[in-house]
C-alpha cells in the first residue's frame, strides 16, 4: 500500500468512490446522502436543528423520492444528483450532537 | 451498685487528677511555638482603568467566597424599535453554549464547585454576576468571561428560550406592581427608557440569533463594561480584564438619548385594587437633585420601617388616612437614569376610593412644595436615607451593585463617607424645590384595576 504513489491512491480512490455512489442507486431518485441515514436518536436531534430551508428542501427531496418509488419510476438522467454536487449538509449538526452527547457521558462516568 | 460507680467515673477522674494546676492563670504557652496569627488590615476599594477602557475595581474584604460581576452598558434602553425585547431573551440566554464551554459543561461545572453565575438586566445595565468559593475562582470566573466574551447563540439553543420567556412573563404578570412600573416607563418617554424590561407578545419567540449576536458585538465592548470583584485581588482581576475583556475596541454605540413625553397608560381589569403611578421627570444620576429627590422620597414616605407597622412617619399615608378610611398604601417613587429620571408617588387602594386617595397622596406632596417642611422631617429623611444607603452596602449584593453602578455612571467610586457628606448638605430648600419641580412639571401617569373612579392624568 505504501509503495503506490499518493497521487495514484488518490484517482484510484476517487474513481471507486464514484463507482460506489452511483451503484448505490439512491441518486437516481434524487437523494442525497443525509437523506438516506437512518433516524436515529442523533439524527433526529441534528435534524430539528436544522435550518428552515436546508430542511423543507430535505423533505422535498424525500417525497419526491417516495413518489418515484411508488411508481416504480427513477429521474432522468440529468436530473440524478452528482457525486460532486452531493453535500454533506447534516454532518456538522450530526457531530456537534455526538460531541455533546459524549460529553453528558462523559459527566455521568465522574 | 455502688461499688461499680466508681469504675464508670475511673476515666474521668483519670484526666481531672492529671489537671493540676487552676484555669485562673493562664496556661503558659511559649511565645516561639504559639501560631502567628495573620493580622488582616480592612481594605479600600481600588479602582483602575484598563487601556482598552474597561474599569475595573475590586475589594479585599478578607471573605471565604469571592464574587464577581461584570456591568454592561447594554439593558433595555438600547433596544432599537426593531430589536424589542431582545435584552429579556439575552438575560435568559447566558447558559447557552459559548465558543468556550457547551452550556452543559457551564451548568455542571459552576454546580460542581458550589458557585452560581446569575444575571441581572435593568433599563441601563446588565449585571453578570458570579460567585463561589475563592480557591474555586478561576473555573467560575471562566465560565463567566465566556459567557459574556463569546456567546453562540445557537439558533435551536435560542428557540428553546422561547418557554421560559413565557414562563418569565407570566410570572410578571402576576405581579401588578412590575405592570405598572413598566407602564409608566412607556408612557414617560418616547424611546431609549420606553423600552419594557420584557419581552413584548407580538415579539416573543421571534427574537433571532442574529440579532442578538450583532447586538453583543454592537454593545458588550470593552469601553461600555466595568468589572468588580469582592475578595479578589486587583491585581488578578486586571489580568483576567486584560485577557478575556478585550473585545471591541471601541466606545460601542451610543444609546438615544430619552425623550420624556408625560402621558398616561391605564390598564382596566377586574381587580379590586387600584395601581396607581403618577410622575414627573426627575433628576439624572449622581447630580445634586437626585439626593434631593431621594430625601422627598423618605420625606414622603417610602415604605414602612417597622415590620407590619402602621406607617404612621409617612406624609403620604398621614394625609391619606384624612381622605379615606379604607384600606390602602401610598409610597414615593423615585427613580434615576443616566440622562433622566422620574419621581412621583405609588398608590394602592379600593376601586371607589382611588380618586380620593391619589388626589389626597398629591396634595401632601403640594404642601410640601409650598414650603410644608419641617426641620424634623428633613432630618428625618436624612437619617432614614443614610442609615438605608450604608446597610445596602453591609451586603455583597448591594456593595457589587453600588460599586458597579458608580464605575459605569461615573467612572470612579465615591466613599460611603462623601455618599454621607452629600447628604447632609442637601438643604430644606433644595427638598421644596424639588417638590415644585415634581408638582409643576408634566405628569405622567399608569394604573392598573377597576378604573371606574380613577380619574384622569389631566384631571388631577
Amino acid at each position: 500500500m505504501a509503495t503506490r504513489a499518493p497521487a495514484a491512491t488518490g484517482r484510484l480512490l476517487l474513481g471507486f468512490r464514484k463507482w460506489y455512489y452511483n451503484a448505490c442507486g439512491f441518486n437516481k431518485l434524487g437523494l442525497m446522502r443525509d437523506d438516506t441515514l437512518h433516524e436515529d436518536d442523533d439524527v433526529k436531534e441534528a435534524l430539528r436543528r436544522l435550518p428552515e430551508n436546508v430542511y423543507n428542501d430535505r423533505m422535498f427531496r424525500i417525497k419526491r423520492a417516495l413518489d418515484l418509488s411508488m411508481k416504480q419510476q427513477v429521474l432522468p438522467a440529468d436530473l440524478w444528483t452528482k457525486y460532486e454536487e452531493d453535500k454533506y449538509y447534516l454532518e456538522p449538526y450530526l457531530k456537534e450532537v455526538i460531541r455533546e452527547r459524549k460529553e453528558v457521558e462523559e459527566w455521568a462516568k465522574k | 451498685m455502688k461499688g461499680i460507680r466508681p469504675l464508670n467515673h475511673l476515666s474521668r477522674r483519670c484526666y481531672v487528677a492529671a489537671r493540676r494546676s487552676s484555669l485562673t492563670e493562664p496556661l503558659s504557652v511559649n511565645p516561639r511555638n504559639a501560631p502567628s496569627k495573620p493580622v488582616f488590615q480592612p481594605q479600600d476599594i481600588q479602582v483602575s482603568k484598563l487601556p482598552s477602557g474597561l474599569l475595573i475595581a475590586s475589594l479585599e474584604n478578607y471573605s471565604p467566597v469571592s464574587k464577581i460581576g461584570v456591568f454592561v452598558k447594554a439593558g433595555s434602553r438600547y433596544e432599537t424599535p426593531d430589536n424589542v425585547g431582545l435584552t429579556h431573551v439575552l438575560r435568559l440566554a447566558a447558559n447557552l453554549t459559548t465558543k468556550g464551554a457547551s452550556a452543559f459543561r457551564i451548568c455542571r461545572g459552576v454546580e460542581a464547585v458550589g458557585g452560581s453565575l446569575c444575571v441581572t438586566s435593568s433599563r441601563e445595565h446588565m449585571v453578570y454576576s458570579a460567585e463561589c468559593l475563592r480557591d474555586n475562582l478561576d473555573t467560575v470566573s471562566e465560565f463567566l468571561f465566556h459567557v459574556i466574551a463569546g456567546p453562540e447563540f445557537r439558533p435551536w439553543e435560542v428557540s428553546d428560550l422561547t418557554t421560559r420567556v413565557k414562563i418569565d412573563k407570566a410570572m410578571a404578570s402576576q405581579c401588578p406592581q412590575i405592570g405598572v412600573v413598566e407602564k409608566l416607563h412607556e408612557a414617560a418617554y418616547k424611546n431609549a427608557l420606553s423600552n419594557s424590561l420584557y419581552c413584548p407578545d407580538y415579539r416573543v419567540g421571534n427574537v433571532s440569533s442574529d440579532q442578538l449576536l450583532s447586538f453583543v458585538e454592537n454593545n458588550y465592548t470593552s469601553g461600555r463594561m466595568a468589572v468588580v470583584g469582592l475578595g479578589v485581588k486587583h491585581s488578578v482581576l486586571k489580568q483576567m480584564g486584560e485577557q478575556y475583556l478585550s473585545i471591541g475596541r471601541g466606545a460601542g454605540v451610543p444609546g438615544a438619548k430619552a425623550v420624556y413625553r408625560g402621558g398616561e397608560l391605564r390598564m382596566q381589569s377586574s381587580d379590586g385594587l387600584v395601581h396607581a403611578l403618577v410622575a414627573s421627570e426627575a433628576a439624572v444620576t449622581g447630580s445634586a437633585d437626585a439626593n434631593a429627590f431621594t430625601v422627598l422620597q423618605r420625606v414622603l414616605g417610602a415604605g414602612p420601617h417597622v415590620k407590619r407597622g402602621a406607617n404612621i412617619s409617612s406624609k403620604l399615608s398621614q394625609g391619606i388616612a384624612k381622605a379615606t378610611t379604607e384600606p390602602f398604601d401610598a409610597t414615593a417613587f423615585s427613580s434615576t437614569y443616566s440622562d433622566s429620571g422620574l419621581f412621583g408617588i405609588y398608590t394602592v387602594s379600593q376601586f371607589d376610593a382611588a380618586g380620593e386617595v391619589i388626589r389626597a397622596a398629591l396634595a401632601q406632596v403640594t404642601a410640601v412644595a409650598d414650603g410644608g417642611l419641617s426641620a424634623e422631617d428633613l432630618d428625618r429623611a436624612k437619617n432614614q436615607m443614610k442609615a438605608e444607603s450604608l446597610m445596602s452596602l453591609e451586603a455583597s449584593e448591594g456593595l457589587l451593585e453600588e460599586v458597579g453602578a458608580q464605575l459605569l455612571a461615573s467612572g470612579a467610586y465615591s466613599s460611603p463617607e462623601a455618599v454621607l457628606q452629600s447628604i447632609d448638605s442637601i438643604t430644606s430648600s433644595d427638598v421644596v424645590n424639588a417638590a415644585k419641580k415634581f408638582v409643576s412639571g408634566k405628569k405622567t401617569m399608569a394604573s392598573s384595576g377597576h378604573l371606574v373612579n380613577t380619574p384622569f392624568v389631566d384631571e388631577l
